[in-house]
C-alpha cells in the first residue's frame, strides 16, 4: 500500500537575483514500513523535499499524496492537524522542549491530539523502553546525553502512530557509538511499528542500513537503489 | 499541559523573569501605596469637613452669605427644621448664631467667625469636641465658667495665648522622641523662660542650635515647649442686632486642633444663650440651620429635595460651600485612573520586553512545535499564558506588599508633620492613615490580567509569523 505518492513535484524559490530549481520533477512511491534514505551533494533539493513531505512547505506543482490526501487541498488548519497526526518529525539538533521531562516530551504530542490521560502514558512508556530510557523517563533534556535525547526525540515522532516518519541528518550531531545505537533503534520501530521511515542525511553508516538509497542531484532523482 | 508549559516557560531564565517580576512588584506597589496615602489624605478632609467645620446641609437666609450682617437671620427657623427634620436621610438638626467680630488680648486682636452654639445637640453633629488638646480644658463641661469661648490652636498662637515654655517635663519628652542628647543639652539653657510667640521661641532655640539641628528637630521641639495656661481671657467685639458694638470677655474653657489652620484660626464657638444675650437677640433666632444625613452619598439628592422645599432660603450642601473639595472628590477617581494607566503601562513595557526577549531565544523552539503540529492558536494562547503569569506573579505581589504596607500604615500613620507644615495651612492633615478600598483591588486585579492578555499580543504575533523551516534552522 502506497503511504507516499510525489507525482512530478517541483519546487522553484524566485529570489531577486537568480531563480533555483530545488526540486525538479521528482516522482516518488513510498510503501508501509520501508526504511528509505535520501542522499546527494549539498544542494541536491534533499532537504527541501523532505520539507515538501512534511507539509512544511508548497510544491510550485505536482502532488503529494499522503494515505491518499492531496496535502495541497488542505487548508492551513487542516494541514498542521494533518501533519500532527500522520507526520513525525526528527530532527538533526533534538529539538525537545527543555522544560519538559522526556516522558513529558513524549507525551505532549499526544496531547495535543487529546488522548486519554492512560492511553497517553501507556504509549510513552512503551516508546521510552523501546529506545532503551523508561529509566530516564524524568529527566529533562539538560541532563541527557546528546544520543539519548535524539532517542526520546524518535519516541515523540513516533508518539501518535504517524503513517511515516521524516529524519532530516538525526545523526549529523552524535558520535558513532550513540548514532550506532540510535540507527538500530529506528530500525526495530520501523519494523515493530510498520512505520516508513526517511532519512535525509550525508552519513554513510545511515546509507548502509537503509534498505532503499534515493539519490538527488539538482533536484532529479538520478538513482532509486532497492536494497 | 500548555498551561504547564507556559509555566515551566517563564521560570526559564529565573534572574530575568525574577527580575521582571520585582520591577513589576516594586512598581505596582509604588503607585497603589500613593494611591492609598492620596486616598487617605482626601478622606481625612471630607472627614474633617463634615464632622468638624460644615456637616452635610447649611440652610442660611439668602443674604446672609453676602453681607455677613447679623441682622440677616432665618425669618421661620422652626418651619426649617420642621422641613429638614422630615426630609428622608436627616439624621439631626442644629441652628447657629454667627456673628463676624474681633477676637483681642492684651498682645494682638483678629478677625473672627462667632458661632453660638447649642451645646448638646453640636456634639451629636460634630466631632471638635474629640479634638480639644488635653490639658487646655473641655468642651463646654457643665462646670465651665460663664461666659466661655472654644477656640483653636492657631488662634490662640495668634493671640499669644499659647506660650512656649521649656520645662522639666519637655526636656523628659524630648528624649523620648529620641532627640539628641547634644540638642537636649543645648536646649537645657531656655529651661523656665516663656516665650509668648512662635516667632520669639524659634529664634531663641535656633540662636543655640546648628541650622542642621533646627531643621531636624523643630517639630519636636515646639511639642515638648508648647504650653497653655488654663482658664485665658480674650474679648470679642461684634455689632448687635441693633448695629451698636458690643462685647464681653470670655474665658477660654477649651483649645481645640484640626488639620485646618485656616479652621483654627478664624471659628470661634460660644454657648448660644451668652452670644444671644450680647446681640440682643430673640429666643429662637438663628443665622443658620444644618443638618447631618445618614452618609454621605445623599448629600446631592437631599441637597436637591430641600432647595426645593425651601426656595426662599439659600440651601447649600458642604460640596457647595467647599467646591475645590468637592471637586478634588470628583477628580479622585479620574487620579486613580490616571494612577492605573501609569502602573499598567509600565506592567505592560516590562512583559511586552520580557516576551520579546522570550520569543527571539525560542525561535527554533517555535519552529518545531509548528512542524510537529502545534497550531498557530495553541501557540499564540501558550505565549499568552506566560505573560499573564509573569503580570500575575508581579502584579500580585506587588498587591500583596501594598496591602501588608496599607495595613500597617493605616494604623501607625505616617508623619509628615517634618515635611509638609504647609499642608495643615489648606486643611490636610500631616498624619496620613493610607487606605484603599476593596473595589480598587479588585478592578486593578482585573486590569492587571487583561494587561497580561494585551502584552502578549504582540510577542505572540512575532512568534506567528515565523516559518517554520527558516526557524528550525535558526543557531
Amino acid at each position: 500500500m502506497k503511504v507516499i505518492e510525489i507525482k512530478d513535484l517541483h519546487k522553484i524559490y524566485n529570489s531577486t537575483e537568480v531563480k533555483v530549481h530545488a526540486v525538479n520533477g521528482v516522482t516518488l512511491d513510498f510503501d508501509e514500513a520501508e526504511f528509505a534514505t535520501i542522499v546527494g551533494p549539498s544542494g541536491s533539493g534533499k532537504t527541501t523535499l523532505l520539507n515538501l513531505l512534511g507539509g512544511l512547505d508548497m510544491p510550485t506543482s505536482g502532488q503529494i499524496l499522503i494515505d491518499g490526501t492531496d496535502l495541497s487541498t488542505l487548508k492551513p488548519s487542516a494541514l498542521i492537524d494533518f501533519r500532527m497526526r500522520n507526520i513525525g518529525f526528527v530532527f538533526q539538533a533534538y529539538n525537545l522542549l527543555p522544560v519538559l521531562t522526556a516522558e513529558e516530551n513524549v507525551e505532549f504530542i499526544m496531547s495535543l491530539q487529546k488522548m486519554s490521560t492512560a492511553e497517553r502514558e501507556e504509549r510513552t512508556m512503551e516508546l521510552l523502553k523501546a529506545v532503551g530510557l523508561a529509566d530516564r523517563a524524568d529527566s529533562r533534556p539538560s541532563k541527557l546525553s546528546g544520543g539519548q535525547q535524539q532517542r526520546v526525540a524518535v519516541a515523540r515522532a513516533l508518539a501518535s502512530r504517524p503513517k511515516f516518519v521524516l529524519a532530516d541528518e538525526p545523526t549529523a550531531n552524535l558520535d558513532s557509538k550513540s548514532a550506532s545505537i540510535l540507527l538500530e533503534i529506528m530500525e526495530k520501530l520501523n519494523k515493530e511499528e510498520k512505520i516508513t521511515f526517511i532519512f535525509s542525511t550525508h552519513d554513510p553508516r545511515v546509507v548502509k542500513m537503509a534498505h532503499r538509497v534515493i539519490t538527488l542531484e539538482d533536484g532529479k532523482v538520478v538513482s532509486d537503489e532497492e536494497r | 499541559m500548555i498551561t504547564a508549559i507556559s509555566w515551566k516557560n517563564v521560570w526559564r531564565n529565573k534572574t530575568r523573569s525574577l527580575i521582571v517580576i520585582t520591577a513589576v512588584t516594586i512598581g505596582v506597589f509604588a503607585g497603589v501605596f500613593s494611591m492609598a496615602a492620596i486616598n487617605s489624605s482626601v478622606i481625612q478632609r471630607i472627614d474633617s469637613a463634615v464632622n468638624e467645620e460644615l456637616s452635610h446641609i447649611q440652610v442660611n437666609n439668602k443674604d446672609f452669605r453676602s453681607s455677613a450682617d447679623v441682622q440677616n437671620i432665618i425669618t421661620d427657623y422652626p418651619d426649617v427644621v420642621s422641613v429638614l427634620e422630615s426630609t428622608q436621610g436627616v439624621t439631626d438638626v442644629t441652628g447657629r448664631i454667627i456673628i463676624r467680630g474681633i477676637a483681642s488680648t492684651a498682645a494682638k486682636s483678629t478677625g473672627v467667625e462667632i458661632s453660638g452654639i447649642d451645646v448638646n445637640q453640636e456634639r451629636k453633629m460634630f466631632k471638635l469636641y474629640e479634638r480639644i488638646i488635653p490639658g487646655t480644658g473641655n468642651y463646654f463641661e457643665e462646670n465651665t465658667k460663664f461666659n466661655s469661648v472654644l477656640i483653636g490652636e492657631k488662634l490662640a498662637k495668634e493671640l499669644n495665648i499659647i506660650r512656649y515654655i521649656i520645662t522639666d517635663e519637655s526636656l523628659e519628652y524630648l528624649e523620648d522622641e529620641r532627640v539628641s542628647s547634644a540638642v537636649i543639652s543645648k536646649l537645657e539653657t531656655l529651661k523656665g523662660q516663656r516665650f509668648t510667640s512662635d516667632k520669639k521661641f524659634v529664634k531663641a532655640y535656633e540662636k543655640l542650635l546648628d541650622p542642621s539641628e533646627a531643621e531636624k528637630y523643630w517639630w519636636q521641639i515646639k511639642e515638648a515647649a508648647w504650653s497653655y495656661r488654663e482658664g485665658s481671657k480674650l474679648i470679642l467685639t461684634f455689632l448687635d442686632m441693633d448695629n451698636n458694638q458690643t462685647g464681653a470677655a470670655f474665658r477660654v474653657c477649651g483649645i481645640f486642633r484640626t488639620n485646618n489652620d485656616m479652621f483654627e484660626e478664624f471659628a470661634v464657638f460660644v454657648p448660644e444663650d451668652e452670644l444671644r444675650l450680647l446681640a440682643g437677640m430673640e429666643e429662637g433666632a438663628y443665622h443658620r440651620a444644618i443638618a447631618r444625613l445618614e452618609n454621605d452619598d445623599l448629600t446631592q439628592s437631599v441637597t436637591r429635595e430641600v432647595k426645593n422645599k425651601l426656595a426662599d432660603y439659600e440651601v447649600m450642601s458642604w460640596k457647595e460651600i467647599q467646591p475645590d473639595l468637592a471637586m478634588i472628590t470628583d477628580f479622585i477617581g479620574q487620579i486613580y485612573a490616571v494612577f492605573m494607566v501609569i502602573i499598567l503601562a509600565a506592567l505592560a513595557f516590562g512583559i511586552v520586553n520580557t516576551m520579546l526577549m522570550a520569543v527571539l531565544e525560542r525561535t527554533r523552539e517555535l519552529g518545531m512545535l509548528m512542524a510537529i503540529g502545534m497550531n498557530r492558536r495553541k501557540i499564540f494562547f501558550m505565549i499568552m499564558l506566560e505573560s499573564i503569569f509573569l503580570s500575575i506573579v508581579g502584579g500580585f505581589s506587588g498587591m500583596a506588599v501594598s496591602e501588608i504596607v496599607i495595613a500597617i500604615t493605616g494604623k501607625t500613620g505616617i508623619n509628615l508633620v517634618k515635611y509638609s507644615e504647609g499642608m495643615e495651612a489648606i486643611g490636610y492633615s500631616a498624619h496620613l492613615y493610607p487606605t484603599i478600598d476593596i473595589q480598587f483591588f479588585i478592578t486593578t486585579t482585573i486590569l492587571i490580567v487583561l494587561t497580561g492578555v494585551l502584552s502578549s499580543i504582540y510577542p505572540a504575533r512575532k512568534a506567528l509569523k515565523l516559518n517554520p523551516i527558516e526557524a528550525i534552522r535558526t543557531e
